[in-house]
């Protein structure tokens, strides 16, 4: 498939996208410090679905705050802002990653690979906490859609997608191996295009882009290295399965300045195990 | 004499040596018998392991338990396969192994 086929298919999926216009309107709003509590409030409750995803989220453990929650407004004042527009931000790009489309997947397996999204957020978030970086809440979003391109490879065009999923299982390689092999370009690009063009966060823009090779970010390497890292330790961990039976190899760079030479690897994966526990509300969202 | 693990306590068994707690105070003699309910306390104290009379388990149930450790590592070392001669990731994948052994006893 040639690149400009590709950047065609990605302009059309952002046409018909409905998330920017929920996620442009809120986050502008919450860039006003004059705006209130209710009119956030009032923001999200025009989109009911939403809604109630977001009040499902905050009343989970993962959150804190178990079935104590009613309304939007008074999640906003006892979570803040912030979190609030990271939740808001989860669930509407989860809409995306949960439609499934309705080609023939071969055995593909959706469950698994939406397991390894959750996982590998929840390894970031715990990742980022443990090495104290304050970006958490972006990590955990980081980590659940790195592989956002794989998910717009396999709804809008199946068959590509089949053979680099067919490729890898068959000559034991990993996912963009083959997508390199087959088209010359992978998951990882296509998923930044996709980012670039929903006006995503930078932060995550450059996770979803580098994951599997963080140093290009620059600014954001911080937290790309954090989802490489989650990315690799989910997988040998065995949470979920992204498409490949293999395990990339850590950048060097990433061991080094996450300092994870020196760093207690079983309390990590004791922490991350722990978080992954929390994050089983995505799977019923 | 063997060792077990608290929570295979069953009613009847005897103590063949006793339980000590964290700062050395004997909790249970020698030769007591014990019960589950006994068992519920001594993990609520934090107890892991007691010795019980008793033969060990046969060597054939021994071998059973033992294939695990092989399982792991073979399906581990097929996840790592391409990238096992990276110095770090031959690091992580010993770690990972003795992690999931550790967390499957």
């Amino acid at each position: 498939m040639a690149l400009k086929d590709l950047q065609k298919t990605i302009e059309n999926i952002s046409s018909i996208s409905t998330l920017p216009t929920v996620i442009e309107r809120i986050t502008r709003l919450l860039q006003n410090p004059k705006t209130s509590a209710e009119e956030i409030g009032r923001a999200i409750t025009t989109d009911q679905a939403l809604a109630s995803k977001v009040l499902k989220l905050v009343n989970s453990a993962f959150y804190g705050f178990p079935g104590r929650i009613s309304t939007i407004t008074h999640a906003i004042v006892i979570l803040g802002f912030s979190t609030v527009k990271n939740i808001v931000l989860t669930a509407s790009i989860l809409d995306v990653f949960r439609r499934k489309g309705t080609s023939d997947l071969a055995d593909f397996d959706f469950e698994q690979f939406w397991m390894h999204s959750i996982a590998c957020g929840a390894a970031s978030q715990s990742i980022a906490k443990f090495l104290g970086n304050k970006d958490k809440e972006e990590c955990f979003i980081g980590g659940l859609i790195h592989d956002i391109g794989k998910v717009i490879l396999c709804q809008f065009l199946p068959a590509d997608f089949i053979d680099a999923y067919s490729m890898s299982k068959k000559e034991g390689i990993l996912f963009y191996e083959s997508e390199k092999k087959l088209f010359n370009i992978t998951h990882e690009e296509i998923g930044g295009m996709l980012a670039e063009r929903w006006n995503l966060p930078k932060s995550l823009q450059n996770a979803i882009k580098y994951h599997h090779c963080p140093l290009p970010s620059r600014d954001y390497y911080m937290n790309t290295a954090v989802v490489h890292c989650a990315d690799i330790f989910v997988r040998s961990l065995d949470y979920g399965n992204g498409g490949d039976d293999k395990i990339p190899a850590m950048a060097e760079n990433v061991w080094k300045n996450l300092g994870l030479e020196n760093t207690s690897l079983t309390t990590l994966f004791d922490n991350i195990e722990d978080e992954i526990e929390k994050a089983n509300v995505f799977i019923q969202l | 004499m063997k060792k077990i693990p608290v929570s295979d306590i069953q009613d009847g068994m005897v103590l063949s040596r006793e339980i000590c707690g964290s700062s050395g105070n004997i909790l249970l003699g020698k030769g007591v018998k014990l019960s589950t309910a006994m068992g519920r306390r001594l993990t609520n104290w934090g107890i892991p392991f007691v010795y019980v009379e008793g033969e060990e388990e046969s060597p054939e149930k021994k071998k059973e338990v033992e294939v695990l450790p092989d399982e792991l590592k073979n399906q581990l070392m097929l996840k790592f396969s391409n990238v096992i001669n990276n110095p770090i990731m031959k690091k992580l994948f010993v770690t990972v192994y003795q992690y999931r052994l550790q967390k499957s006893r």
